[in-house]
């Protein structure tokens, strides 16, 4: 036997450990969840949306001043956005039953509306979908991967960016405390 | 005088060398059209979404918004093409595919240009000294060190 073949019969296990590690590492780790992040928009005004509604309507962003808004860019394909669906949801509720709740949008990311429709029939969700043919948010916003999600205030400031999914714990715990603090109750 | 004369020579190319080079890296193309610049904007922004592809060259789906972005603002004629470049790296910071002429970035245009001239400088030595070396000429000595090995020489076809 010559000094290469034995090498090879030694090697064979090690990558066979290494695949068998690399798949473990794998099924286990954990998706990669969501993470609050920064963007230059952040504290300016929010860019000036203006579109269509799936369904019939039109989206201004400027028009929703006086109401805290959240923008969840979406698209029916994606994983993490499907994952978020209930999280959304569930959030959209809580802010239904508060005064001054959170209005909540989903803006349509590369998707037509059928697909968006088949999806928010099956799954729930009834809160207004806003179209995006040709990107013009998403670059306005500076998405470039979905799900994102934006909080922005009264004032039409943008606040918060969310990239991955969302809960919809952090969202209205963080709102809330951003509603608490713009009424002189934070310290 | 030859000497001199071939100096001026060589001058006189190196300065139309440099004014032409100077000349073509500062005169404008002139007008682009639509299409032109919405290209060549493109070609200087990176895919935020993949490996070292640009905006013009990518067929995601985040680089085709931007690309409709920049047509769109190319169409409305409202902003020069850094102004654009700067809006998209605004929203999509670290997407200038060719670093900014400013602090340690401009590293990246000055080594080569230093590279070059310093590598033209080092060819011009070392044929001037082969050249200095070419000119040496055989005294008596050398003449009787090559006469002595011809003496010496034995051709092996001898006797054949």
């Amino acid at each position: 036997m010559n000094g290469a073949s034995r090498l090879a019969r030694r090697l064979v296990p090690v990558v066979g450990i290494v695949l068998v590690a690399f798949f473990v590492v794998l099924a286990v780790s954990k998706p990669r969840g969501e993470a609050e992040v920064s963007s230059p928009l952040i504290g300016n005004p929010a860019p000036a949306v203006q579109s269509t509604i799936i369904g019939g309507g039109d989206f201004d962003l400027a028009r929703r001043k006086g109401s805290w808004v959240v923008l969840n860019f979406f698209n029916s394909t994606c994983v993490p956005c499907r994952n978020e669906h209930p999280e959304l949801i569930k959030f959209a509720d809580e802010q239904t039953s508060l005064a001054d709740g959170a209005e909540l949008f989903t803006v349509v990311n590369d998707d037509s509306d059928e697909a968006v429709s088949a999806f928010f029939n099956e799954k729930g969700g009834d809160w207004d979908k806003v179209r995006d043919p040709d990107g013009t948010i998403a670059v306005a916003f500076g998405v470039a991967k979905v799900p994102e999600t934006w909080v922005i205030d009264p004032s039409g400031f943008v606040r918060m960016r969310v990239a991955g999914e969302v809960t919809a714990s952090l969202l209205s715990t963080r709102i809330a405390a951003m509603r608490d603090m713009s009424n002189g109750l934070g310290s | 005088m030859k000497r001199l004369k071939g100096r001026l020579v060589w001058s006189m190319m190196a300065v139309l060398a440099a004014v032409l080079l100077a000349f073509g890296a500062t005169r404008s193309s002139g007008p682009s059209t639509q299409e032109e610049r919405i290209d060549a904007i493109s070609k200087r922004l990176a895919c935020p979404t993949c490996n070292g592809e640009s905006i013009y060259v990518s067929r995601a789906s985040a680089a085709e918004s931007i690309r409709n972005e920049i047509a769109r603002q190319v169409a409305a004629g409202q902003r020069v093409d850094d102004e654009i470049v700067a809006y998209i790296e605004s929203r999509f910071p670290g997407s200038l595919l060719l670093p900014p002429g400013e602090g340690v970035d401009s590293l990246v245009w000055v080594l080569p240009v230093v590279a070059l001239v310093c590598g033209f400088g080092g060819l011009v030595v070392v044929f001037r000294k082969w050249k200095r070396e070419g000119d040496v000429q055989a005294n008596a000595d050398d003449a009787g060190v090559v006469a002595a090995a011809l003496r010496d020489y034995e051709d092996p076809t001898e006797g054949l």
